[in-house]
């Protein structure tokens, strides 16, 4: 199985400042995969190079197994929504369809004239007047009908009030689930990714914290609170990823792969957004250990 | 692709379409009155000396309708302006207004390559800022035709009748706007993808094309060949005329037209002495007040001290090899631009 997006010491320099720099993750294929991390973690820089908008400064990317926007077939297999999900203003939603069907031989125009007449755009409406919510969705219908294998979406709900949000990813799920599509989609929000994601990545900083299927994360990762104690005492199976003390007690946020014996401890199960609120703060220490990068075997 | 730049272009080329028919409509419709004052001249019939003063007094009577002579400048102006009003609006968005408000990411990831994408956009819209200069140009060139052939019958330059090495009818007739049009659009284009905003990318645009226009004229064309070069006898025609200056009377003459050679471009003139050598002062026999303000008088008595004049000069028959000279050199530097915007577009990415 091929990785989705395969990077190597990818990077990325802007004049002086890197936006991206020796980053190597795997992204694995056939899920819906959040790309979590703070601003200027190199999220859209990561998914620019993936679609081929950005060109490398250094290290390598392959997306579906060939260098991004290798060629019109390889354009053909990638979807792309940009962050702002931009449109031609002076063109009508109508014209953006066609300008799909041209540009396109996988065009599916029976799901963009579905997904339109769904979403109650007016086919006559000029772009520039649709609202960021009916923009976005218009965007999204655009790259889900050339019919991708993977489809880049970067920060597309950002700018959405939590209705038009959740129309948005309510939409892009039926899609992807009919057509078994390969997402890899952008926030800086994990409430957005939550309902949605099957697989994480939280970037920070242009490095990988931490990957992994969701379901995974939650199991191998537990709150522990209890009596103050050095987190240096810990049996070695568990690595601590967030600490905090007051004078009597401590509160810990630890990864596992086996069950927390010590009865000293209270042991909760962890939400996904403190899991990856965790991962985020740069204060905290992350353990050492190669994140499990991966594309399951 | 061509489906969609059609759809993109398709307001702007119908303007250009609007513009090239309202400049017909006003040529044909004051076309003809030209025309018949050319028939009524007799310049069609003279020969010799006769036709110089059939050709000033046909320039006087168009002078003196004045909307034949507005319309022949502001025709000029229009075919002049055309290039950079394309360079600006056509080709400096065509790429950075993409950049500008992100579109660019819709349009690069459809199933067409940039290179794809550029070669379309700039072949259909460079073809119709093309065809739409050189259609100005041929409009006006029919026009006013009646004033070519008057300049061809070597009649005296005046504010209208002038030869076609002139700049301003070098510049506006022949092949020449193919070449400009080329140029000022693909400049655009790559002023766009460098600078990735519309209105700077507009600003340098029309000042590189200006000083380019400027320049070329100036310092370019006159060496497409070398110069030819002449020594003639001073003679009112050739506009002999002394100064009084400080510490001197300094001597300085400018021909305007050369005789033998109708049309031929003049690119300096100036007194030499016998040997050949250029002087600056007037001789001392010839500094007596009554020789000066008397033109023949003067033209005879530096003709006496041996001065005559010099002049450097292209000779009429160059016309054309001059314009394809000209038109060759601004496609090539349009190609060169085009090839830079394909290679820019490709490594850097957005």
């Amino acid at each position: 199985m091929t990785a989705a997006i395969e990077t190597i010491g990818l990077g990325k320099q802007y004049r002086r400042t890197w936006a991206l720099r020796g980053c190597t993750l795997a992204i694995p294929e056939g899920r819906v995969v959040g790309l979590v991390g703070p601003n200027g973690a190199g999220k859209t820089t990561l998914l620019g190079l993936a679609a081929g908008m950005l060109a490398p400064t250094c290290g390598t990317i392959s997306v579906l197994g060939e260098p991004p926007a290798a060629g019109p077939a390889q354009l053909g297999r990638v979807g792309y929504v940009a962050q702002d999900t931009p449109a031609y203003a002076r063109m009508r939603v109508a014209d953006h369809l066609r300008l799909g069907a041209w540009l396109n031989p996988g065009w599916d125009g029976e799901l963009a004239g579905r997904r339109v007449a769904q979403i109650g755009l007016d086919p006559k409406q000029r772009a520039g007047s649709l609202s960021g919510g009916q923009r976005a969705q218009l965007a999204l219908t655009l790259a889900l009908a050339k019919r991708p294998e993977l489809l880049l979406l970067d920060e597309p709900v950002a700018s959405l009030d939590p209705l038009a949000r959740r129309e948005f990813l309510r939409g892009l799920m039926e899609a992807v689930a009919e057509h078994n599509t390969s997402v890899v989609l952008s926030s800086h929000l994990v409430t957005d990714l939550e309902r949605v994601c099957d697989y994480l990545i939280v970037l920070v900083a242009s490095q990988v914290r931490i990957a992994g299927e969701v379901g995974e994360l939650l199991a191998s990762h537990r709150r522990l609170s209890g009596p103050r104690r050095d987190p240096g005492t810990l049996p070695a199976g568990q690595a601590v990823v967030e600490e905090s003390h007051t004078d009597k007690q401590s509160t810990l946020l630890v990864r596992t792969d086996e069950p927390v014996l010590d009865p000293a401890w209270t042991v909760t199960p962890v939400g996904m957004e403190e899991l990856v609120l965790a991962y985020m703060n740069p204060a905290n220490d992350i353990p050492a250990r190669r994140p499990r990068l991966g594309v399951a075997s | 692709m061509i489906r969609l730049t059609w759809l993109q272009f398709r307001t702007q080329a119908v303007t250009a379409a609007a513009a090239l028919a309202a400049f017909a409509a006003l040529l044909a419709a004051t076309g003809p009155h030209l025309a018949s004052l050319y028939a009524a001249s007799g310049l069609s019939g003279c020969h010799g000396g006769g036709c110089q003063n059939l050709a000033g007094s046909f320039e006087a009577q168009v002078q003196s309708t004045g909307i034949d002579a507005a319309l022949y400048v502001i025709g000029l102006g229009i075919i002049l302006l055309a290039p950079a009003v394309i360079g600006l609006f056509w080709g400096a968005p065509l790429i950075a207004r993409e950049l500008e408000t992100g579109t660019s990411a819709l349009a690069w990831n459809q199933s067409v390559t940039r290179t794809r994408w550029l070669a379309v956009k700039l072949t259909v819209i460079g073809l119709t800022a093309m065809a739409v200069t050189e259609g100005l140009s041929l409009m006006q060139a029919w026009w006013a035709a009646p004033l070519g052939r008057a300049a061809g019958l070597g009649a005296p330059a005046g504010a209208l009748i002038q030869g076609r090495f002139t700049q301003l009818i070098f510049a506006s007739h022949g092949i020449t706007p193919l070449g400009y049009a080329a140029f000022a659009f693909a400049l655009g284009v790559t002023a766009g993808a460098l600078i990735r905003r519309t209105i700077p990318a507009m600003a340098v645009t029309l000042a590189v094309f200006a000083a380019l226009q400027i320049a070329m004229p100036l310092w370019i064309r006159p060496h497409f060949a070398p110069a030819d070069r002449t020594v003639i006898a001073t003679s009112p025609g050739n506009e002999a005329g002394g100064a009084t200056g400080p510490g001197g009377d300094t001597l300085t003459l400018v021909a305007t037209s050369l005789p033998g050679q109708p049309g031929a471009w003049i690119l300096s003139s100036g007194p030499v002495n016998a040997a050949g050598q250029p002087v600056s002062t007037v001789p001392a026999a010839c500094t007596a007040s009554s020789i000066e303000n008397n033109l023949p008088d003067f033209d005879g008595c530096l003709t006496s001290q041996g001065v005559r004049e010099a002049i450097s000069y292209q000779p009429a028959s160059r016309y054309w090899p001059f314009q394809w000279a000209e038109t060759a050199l601004y496609l090539a530097l349009a190609l060169a631009l085009v090839g830079y915007c394909f290679r820019r577009l490709n490594r850097r990415r957005s």
